[in-house]
């Protein structure tokens, strides 16, 4: 089955951590490294995040978009070792060409945070179901119907996707040539819009109509079938983690 | 030559599940029909044929074209596909230009395209509507559009994906009129479907698949008369077959016309 | 013996919005507890607007213009939310894909679905949905992913969502047109269990062999209008039948050809019936 999800099956203690405290953490990540404006508060939650995706085992899953994303940021490097405002200290030279030292540094800053980002957020999607995570949101207030959206969208765009592929296969049955050059495949993409609109709109009637069937707007509360991931050291945790924010906020106003 | 050749087809869309495991078969003119469960390989020996996949092992060969080697729009001069949901493939605003487009990619010039279009249209009743928007039509008759525009190409094979799904009787014999018409102009009529008592009626060949392979080939009466083997692939005879046998009647009757004529004689 | 009403439609009118034409065009009829109605009739001929008015879908998701009404279990389904209406009466569409909710990833959190909307206490879920997984023969499937199941298993579980929140009346709507021979038979299977265990079902259906094999009564629609509503041998045998564009049972085809009849009148309408009477003259 083709679904979007990136949910990894595994039995880790970090698969056992609730989704809103992995949320917390995911925002503390981006948070206080931000807050602090310190190399070092970056390069200390690069550290944990990288170890907790390690003890998670989803390590391998991480890798390839650390290397993805650092394509990207050789650019990082090299915008800020040339134009950082800041630049005064030059730090080595390629012929003519001046890195400094300043840039270099900041550019080292924005690098440590996004990977700890990515890890941070790699963490909570490789290891929380997106059914799980939707319904902690739901409980904690989040709309049934946005809910929804989130949750079946990851199921729901593959099974386009395959009715797409069905009206790709139509037309060029029809003998439409979809190779060749670039305004022969504009208009092939033509005569695909329309069928690809239409079905979807008359799924998603069809879908609207079921989910009406299955008492979709009760008024009734609605309960859940999974009592969710309970995990007993949940509010240690979360109250742990916005402590730290919140200490990480007053240190900085003391500076 | 055959029509169509398939020799020793495999075909697999994941490494070591073959969906298709060894199919060697020629098609005639006869109308033939392609039975069997959902999964037992039918749409994808369609999609072969039509070029639309190509075999991972062995070959076919289409009005002596190798599939493997030519495009699915050359393909398409040879062989017009009628999909099951006509949402898949109605694109333009009025119904002549819809159909006309499959006749004008395939290289017929604009009168050509239009004489067959409305030749086509004339065949499915839908000659008095050719400015309407397809849309505004009805699902059967949406699906009378989708037949008008694979017949206007005037392809010497014509496959049919489900004709009867969603149909109604007036439907269903309107499909078995055009069937006929089609075997009567020489053109060879494939098709996949499951409603064996139209089989019965309206197709002379039937293969039998089941899991990748062909359980069953040949005459309908033939075919339908194996009852064990056609359950080995969840299948069963047509109504009136049924009824034969439980009467212990030795002729395999197909129809309510045969069975009455039998009956009438006997 | 004494029967319970239990849907009562009267002079029900319909019109869609943007059309000029009515839908439903004075439909009355009534219907008991525990009856099997087969609705047939040519394509266009309101047997879908029907079904969707027993829920009311029609007149509720749609709008368009209204008259007359609808009583399920004492309920005037026009006037009350469908997400309301639901635990009264279910039904089941064609697709089996696009009956799937798409936000579950097991068969066994799908079923839930409805029941979660109703707010039902965690243990009373569990409890039902083991029940109908069992009943529709999908408990081995229960941690498969819906999308991963075939036609006739989708169908079935499409059934189990609605069954689990335990309506009085399933209405089907031609549930196996997308199917298979196999799947179509296991849907068939199950509705005829769900009726031996006294539910009420009402189905659209193009299979008259089928029709007339599980029918109490069947339910002859043309242009919006209720043409017959009486036992299926007595539709069946309407000599104008086939101008309402529907066929009727194979056997009884053969059995009007060779006009044999029985005692009240009536062709035979199904293989036992038509062995019956024919194994007689053989």
């Amino acid at each position: 089955m083709r679904t979007l999800s990136l949910y990894q099956e595994g039995d880790s203690i970090i698969h056992k951590i609730d989704p809103i405290t992995k949320i917390i953490f995911v925002l503390i990540t981006i948070l206080i490294p931000i807050i602090m404006g310190t190399l070092n508060s970056a390069f200390a939650f690069l550290i944990i995040s990288l170890t907790l995706v390690i003890i998670a085992g989803v390590i391998k899953k991480v890798l390839p978009i650390v290397g993805f994303t650092s394509i990207i940021l050789v650019t990082v490097i090299i915008i800020q070792g040339l134009y950082y405002f800041n630049n005064r200290t030059p730090f080595f030279a390629i012929g003519t060409v001046v890195f400094y030292k300043e840039g270099l540094l900041y550019a080292l800053e924005i690098i440590l945070r996004i990977y700890s980002i990515i890890n941070s957020v790699s963490l909570l999607m490789f290891t929380t179901k997106p059914s799980d995570l939707v319904e902690a949101l739901v409980k904690k207030g989040l709309s049934p119907r946005i809910g929804y959206v989130f949750s079946s969208v990851l199921q729901i765009i593959p099974q386009m996707m395959s009715t797409v592929d069905t009206i790709i296969d139509a037309q060029r049955s029809r003998g439409m040539e979809v190779e060749g050059s670039f305004s022969r495949r504009i208009r092939a993409f033509i005569p695909l819009i329309g069928p690809a609109v239409i079905s979807s709109l008359i799924d998603t009637k069809e879908r609207a109509m079921a989910l009406e069937v299955r008492a979709f707007n009760s008024r009734y509360k609605k309960t859940f079938l999974n009592e969710g991931t309970t995990f007993k050291y949940a509010d240690v945790m979360q109250v742990s983690l916005i402590s730290i924010l919140i200490i990480s906020i007053v240190l900085r106003f003391v500076h | 030559m055959s029509e169509i050749e398939v020799r020793n087809l495999h075909f697999s869309y994941t490494k070591g599940q073959e969906v298709l495991a060894g199919i060697t078969l020629d098609l005639n003119l006869r109308p033939t029909a392609i039975i069997g469960q959902n999964g037992a390989g039918k749409t994808t020996f369609v999609k072969l044929l039509k070029g639309l996949l190509k075999p991972t092992e062995g070959d076919i060969f289409v009005k002596g074209y190798n599939t493997k080697e030519k495009s699915v729009a050359f393909l398409a001069r040879y062989m017009g596909l009628v999909f099951q949901n006509p949402n898949d493939q109605i694109f333009k605003s009025k119904l002549i230009d819809e159909v006309m487009f499959g006749p004008l990619n395939i290289g017929q010039d604009e009168k050509t395209a239009k004489r067959n279009s409305l030749e086509a249209l004339d065949l499915v009743g839908l000659r008095n509507r050719i400015n309407e928007n397809p849309y505004d039509l009805s699902l059967s008759d949406r699906k009378l559009v989708s037949i008008a525009s694979i017949l206007a190409m005037d392809t010497d094979i014509v496959v049919f994906d489900e004709p009867t799904i969603a149909q109604d009787y007036r439907g269903k014999e309107k499909i078995k009129d055009i069937i006929r018409y089609l075997k009567d102009k020489g053109k060879l009529v494939i098709t996949i479907i499951h409603d064996m008592d139209f089989v019965a009626e309206t197709f002379e060949r039937v293969i039998v698949f089941n899991r990748g392979k062909v359980l069953l080939d040949g005459d309908t009466r033939f075919v339908y008369s194996y009852r064990d083997k056609l359950r080995t692939a969840s299948l069963e005879q047509p109504y009136v077959m049924q009824l034969a046998q439980k009467l212990h009647i030795g002729t395999p009757l197909l129809t309510v016309d045969e069975f009455t004529d039998w009956f009438n004689k006997r | 013996m004494f029967f319970m009403k239990i849907i009562t439609v009267e002079h029900l009118k319909y019109k869609y919005p943007l059309s000029d034409k009515l839908a439903l065009d004075d439909i009355s009829f009534e219907i008991e507890q525990g009856e099997f109605i087969g609705i047939i009739g040519q394509n266009g001929a309101g047997k879908s607007t029907l079904c969707q008015a027993l829920v009311g879908l029609v007149p509720n998701f749609y709008k368009g213009s209204y008259g007359g009404t609808v009583l399920v279990n004492g309920i005037n389904v026009s006037k009350t939310e469908v997400s309301e209406v639901a635990s009264h009466v279910g039904l089941v569409f064609q697709n089996p894909f696009n009956q799937i909710t798409g936000s579950k990833l097991t068969v066994y959190e799908e079923v839930a679905f409805g029941l979660e909307n109703l707010g039902l206490p965690v243990e009373e879920m569990k409890r039902r949905i083991d029940n109908v997984l069992n009943l529709l023969g999908l408990y081995e499937f229960r941690d498969k992913n819906p999308f991963d199941l075939s036609g006739g298993q989708m169908q079935r579980l499409a059934i189990a969502g609605i069954i689990a929140m335990q309506p009085e009346v399933i209405v089907l709507d031609e549930p196996t047109s997308q199917l298979d021979p196999q799947g179509s038979e296991e849907v068939f299977r199950v509705v005829q269990r769900l009726s031996e265990q006294g539910m009420t079902i009402v189905m659209a259906e193009h299979k008259m062999e089928k029709i007339a094999a599980y029918s109490d009564r069947v339910m002859l629609l043309h242009d919006g209008k209720l043409i017959d509503f009486d036992i299926p041998k007595k539709v069946f045998s309407r000599e104008d039948i086939e101008e309402y564009g529907v066929i009727t049972p194979v056997y009884t085809r053969i059995c009007k050809n060779l006009d044999i009849k029985d005692e009240n009148g009536f062709y035979p309408i199904t293989i036992d019936e038509a062995h019956e009477r024919l194994e007689k003259i053989l």
